[in-house]
């Protein structure tokens, strides 16, 4: 299996403050991904570099081989790489329906469009109850869900969640976890941000721990999950 | 004053309210679109209206262009005249230092600069009346009196609004101007090209206002300060919520109504406050304005 998503020795920073230095890591195609680390270890910065959101100081970002750092962020969504963002970024006053296709605004496929409507709610079959409904009125979980949908509208080959598990119940978050789970059975690759580590090791293959701005530890998450220093050490589990 | 006067006075403000207001909706669409995806109040609003009322008064008396090149010609300039001066102003002030004050000043400075242009040329020296566009004979409904023009104004930018509104709901483009005014981080991750939405969004506005310039010249004496009307759009999209644009409509009406209602009513002299009774009444009693939706913080 090929590296779909590579980074290598990345660098970004806002003002004088050095957010990432040197981070370097590989998704491989088909499987999940996580990127672990505490609050303000630069794993959000890590994905808005990807999504061309924060602008790179140094290092390169290859996407199936070919080095996209430099183009505009609509294409990079254009390409496949979608983001589903930390909180509640949803379109409030917008239907749940309008979000989604809204999702889908970098393709002109209309028959496509519909049918991957129908898709995704195959998914969150609760969306599809909620259909008329303006996003800001739906629960947190709700929310969440409505942000993975919207996502795979633009129908991504790899998705980038940042801490879908965030404020959610836990039998919410088992509910969005099995989800991740099917759509990566499915064939999507996953680059996941958790602060849940043993969530996050639990449904990944590999995983990359960070502190400060950089990669600490890498390896495969059944291993990682197995290493008692690490754990205690970075995870906090 | 008598029941009839009474029931005459109402129904005369409120048909006149509905041709004025419906130049003031127009405006403050245009206002709430900018402020929604720049984040900035168009302070050259006024003069972009003016303008745009000479180069239309030009093109049809100077240059001799029938009506039906004369609006889209006109239309088409002035959208090209403010997508580039949200590219090649406003932009690089967003860039230099992103702070709002610098961005409400560089509209004043186009508004200072269309006034200063315009009396350089000379056209606007003398005060000019735009010709008619449609018969000025009068009509009565009810007890209210209103010209074939009055309609058509009134008809027209009904039908601006209604296009507008089918835009911003059933487009690809019209959605992602509203998910930018929304929330532009997640607009950008859904792959908006927020750049571009900007400088389409300040043509598409300066259209507008156009539109409006356009339609109500012929009531009015045009000078450099005619734009000095648009106060009363900034009054509109303030009742309306000043995020909402179907508040910005509603907002435009119940100034024009009001505004009506008090010449008539009270005084004429009076005129000149009514839409900012209606500004304070509106800020005191609901403050998010009237379409506003709850008031909620829109920046984290």
């Amino acid at each position: 299996m090929s590296d779909l998503l590579a980074l290598e020795g990345i660098a970004a920073g806002y003002g004088s403050i050095q957010a990432l230095s040197g981070v370097s890591l590989r998704v491989t195609t088909g499987t999940i991904v996580a990127l672990l680390g505490s609050n303000g270890a630069g794993k959000t910065t890590t994905l808005n570099t990807i999504s061309r959101v924060v602008p790179l100081t140094g290092g390169r970002i290859l996407f199936d081989g070919e080095p996209i750092h430099e183009l505009p962020s609509s294409r990079v969504v254009m390409r496949g790489i979608s983001q589903v963002p930390e909180g509640r970024e949803i379109f409030a006053r917008m239907s749940v329906e309008e979000n989604l296709v809204i999702g889908a605004h970098v393709r002109r496929d209309r028959a496509g469009i519909a049918a991957d409507l129908e898709r995704v709610c195959d998914y969150f079959p609760v969306l599809k109850s909620r259909f008329r409904q303006m996003a800001g009125t739906l629960s947190g979980g709700e929310q969440q869900m409505l942000l993975i949908a919207r996502a795979l509208m633009a129908r991504p080959r790899i998705l980038l969640l940042d801490e879908p598990s965030l404020g959610l119940s836990p039998i919410m978050v088992q509910q969005i976890f099995k989800i991740i789970r099917r759509l990566n059975e499915d064939g999507l690759t996953v680059l996941l941000v958790e602060q849940n580590a043993r969530l996050a090791l639990a449904v990944s293959q590999y995983a990359y721990v960070m502190e400060n701005g950089e990669i600490r530890f890498e390896g495969r998450s059944a291993d990682l999950v197995k290493d008692d220093g690490l754990r205690r050490t970075y995870l906090g589990v | 004053m008598t029941w009839e006067l009474f029931l005459l006075f109402f129904q005369q403000s409120l048909m006149s309210g509905l041709v004025t207001g419906s130049i003031y909706a127009l405006l403050a669409l245009a206002m709430v679109m900018i402020f929604n995806t720049t984040d900035v109040p168009n302070f050259g609003q006024g003069e972009i209206f003016m303008v745009a009322s000479y180069i239309a008064l030009v093109l049809l008396v100077f240059a001799s262009v029938p009506y039906l090149v004369m609006i889209p010609l006109t239309l088409a300039a002035v959208f090209f005249g403010g997508a580039i001066f949200q590219r090649l102003v406003l932009k690089r002030v967003a860039l230099a230092r992103g702070a709002s004050v610098n961005l409400v000043i560089a509209t004043l400075g186009l508004s200072y600069f269309l006034k200063g242009v315009m009396r350089q040329t000379g056209i606007a020296e003398v005060p000019r009346s735009f010709p008619a566009l449609f018969p000025t004979d009068s009509v009565s409904i009810g007890m209210a009196t209103a010209t074939v023009q009055d309609f058509a104004i009134l008809g027209l930018a009904l039908a601006a609004m209604a296009a507008f509104f089918l835009f911003f709901h059933f487009t690809r483009t019209g959605r992602a101007m509203r998910a930018v005014g929304m929330n532009p981080r997640a607009a950008i991750l859904v792959g908006v090209d927020i750049e571009r939405m900007r400088w389409l969004v300040w043509g598409l506005s300066s259209a507008i206002a156009a539109l409006a310039g356009i339609l109500i010249s012929p009531k009015l004496l045009m000078t450099a300060d005619m734009g000095i009307v648009v106060i009363l759009g900034f009054a509109a999209a303030i009742v309306g919520g000043f995020t909402s644009l179907p508040g910005a409509v509603v907002g435009g009406f119940v100034i024009g109504i009001v505004e009506n209602m008090v010449g008539l009513f009270v005084s004429s002299k009076a005129i000149v406050v009514a839409p900012f009774l209606a500004i304070m009444l509106v800020l005191l009693l609901r403050p998010q304005g009237l379409l506003g939706g709850k008031a909620t913080a829109k920046k984290v």
